[in-house]
């Protein structure tokens, strides 16, 4: 097997756009180093109505309340205010953004712990067709190679998106290659469990990295 | 008696009884959570290819928000306010999708403020008519430990 570029559509020239804009960086940075409340923070407002500060600050007393320890709520803020800032790129726009978001934080916490972390590749099997849509995020080690698909919530967990990763882990073990096969989610695991449950496509080999354990994407190969 | 060990005693008891002014009892907002979830959930459905997937998620996250109410904990009154504003947050929701990302997102919210779980074990339930299970990952697969969830 081998990793190639992604030829560019149309689809992939925009949202080259939207990935390389400063502030998917600048929230994927922060969330990397975030707490969980701070994610769950970073969720609602970027998938919330309203964007007024102050609504949020009231929401979240655990990170902006009198005794919460001031480093916190100084990270938070920044957190916050990035978040409202994709927020109020509007509805059609901010899907893009938070897509974009989950693929950078993603990549940016393998490199936590691998060298090798790509965007936007395919893989190629001897003798098999390729496939159309490049995984989000992969790792090239020689030897135990990972790929990820990223998704903002647990409703974008569709059948293709997990035939494809069971078909990649499949043909890549016909090569005895320990292909890691994983989706990240920005969303609860227990959500993800829910939808999961009701899919008939295979997905007992694929990993589900959820909103509670990103860290650990940090720490050791899924 | 002497004036003043009367005095005591009659208003003794009308300030032990009041009410502590920080907060109402924890079960009202989180009964309130749970009525404004429901709601949600009514708009969620509308969207009738995610019907299943909208039941899923209140079968899943109503108990558990309601279990909030059952902990032995008063809130105080910054908490309360934390939830009525999320309550009134997803009360401006009206685009069914966006009901449905709320769905997910809300009681987490919720537990995140009161310092509660509304994922507890004990509430998982597999839907009763689930697909089938798949073959569990082998012994010493890399993704074993993340599809067990026992993170």
């Amino acid at each position: 097997m081998r990793f190639q570029d992604a030829a560019p559509d149309a689809r992939a020239v925009v949202y080259a756009g939207i990935q390389a804009d400063p502030l998917v960086a600048h929230v994927a940075s922060l969330l990397a180093e975030g707490t969980p409340a701070e994610r769950w923070l970073a969720r609602a407002v970027m998938n919330g109505e309203r964007t007024d500060p102050e609504t949020w600050r009231r929401i979240f007393p655990v990170l902006f309340g009198p005794s919460t320890d001031p480093a916190l709520s100084d990270h938070a803020a920044r957190v916050l205010d990035a978040s409202l800032g994709v927020a109020s790129r509007g509805e059609a726009a901010r899907s893009q953004y938070r897509g974009a978001i989950v693929e950078e934080l993603t990549a940016r916490l393998l490199a936590g712990r691998a060298t090798a972390v790509r965007r936007e590749r395919r893989v190629l099997f001897d003798g098999v067709r390729a496939e159309i849509h490049p995984y989000d995020v992969t790792v090239e080690s020689g030897d135990k190679p990972e790929v990820y698909d990223c998704k903002w919530g647990a409703r974008g967990i569709s059948a293709d998106v997990l035939n494809q990763l069971d078909d990649a882990r499949r043909h890549a073990a016909d090569e005895d290659v320990e292909l890691a096969a994983a989706i990240v989610v920005f969303d609860a695991r227990r959500s993800c469990e829910l939808r999961l449950a009701r899919s008939t496509a295979e997905h007992g080999g694929t990993g589900l990295v959820a909103l509670e354990e990103l860290d650990a994407l940090a720490e050791k190969r899924p | 008696m002497p004036q003043l060990s009367r005095r005591c005693i009659r208003y003794a008891w009308p300030v032990s009884h009041q009410s502590r002014p920080t907060s109402p009892q924890p079960p009202d907002v989180i009964e309130r959570a749970a009525a404004a979830y429901r709601a949600l959930a009514d708009l969620a459905e509308t969207i009738e290819d995610e019907w299943q997937y909208v039941t899923d998620l209140v079968d899943a996250y109503l108990p558990g928000i309601r279990g909030l109410a059952e902990r032995d904990v008063e809130l105080e009154l910054d908490v309360v306010v934390a939830v009525d504003e999320a309550i009134a947050e997803i009360a401006s929701i009206t685009d069914p999708h966006k009901a449905i990302d709320w769905l997910s997102t809300f009681p987490h919210v919720v537990a995140v403020a009161v310092g509660g779980d509304v994922d507890r074990p004990s509430e998982v339930s597999e839907p009763e008519d689930a697909a089938p299970p798949e073959p569990e990952p082998d012994e010493d697969s890399p993704f074993r430990i993340l599809l067990r969830g026992d993170r």
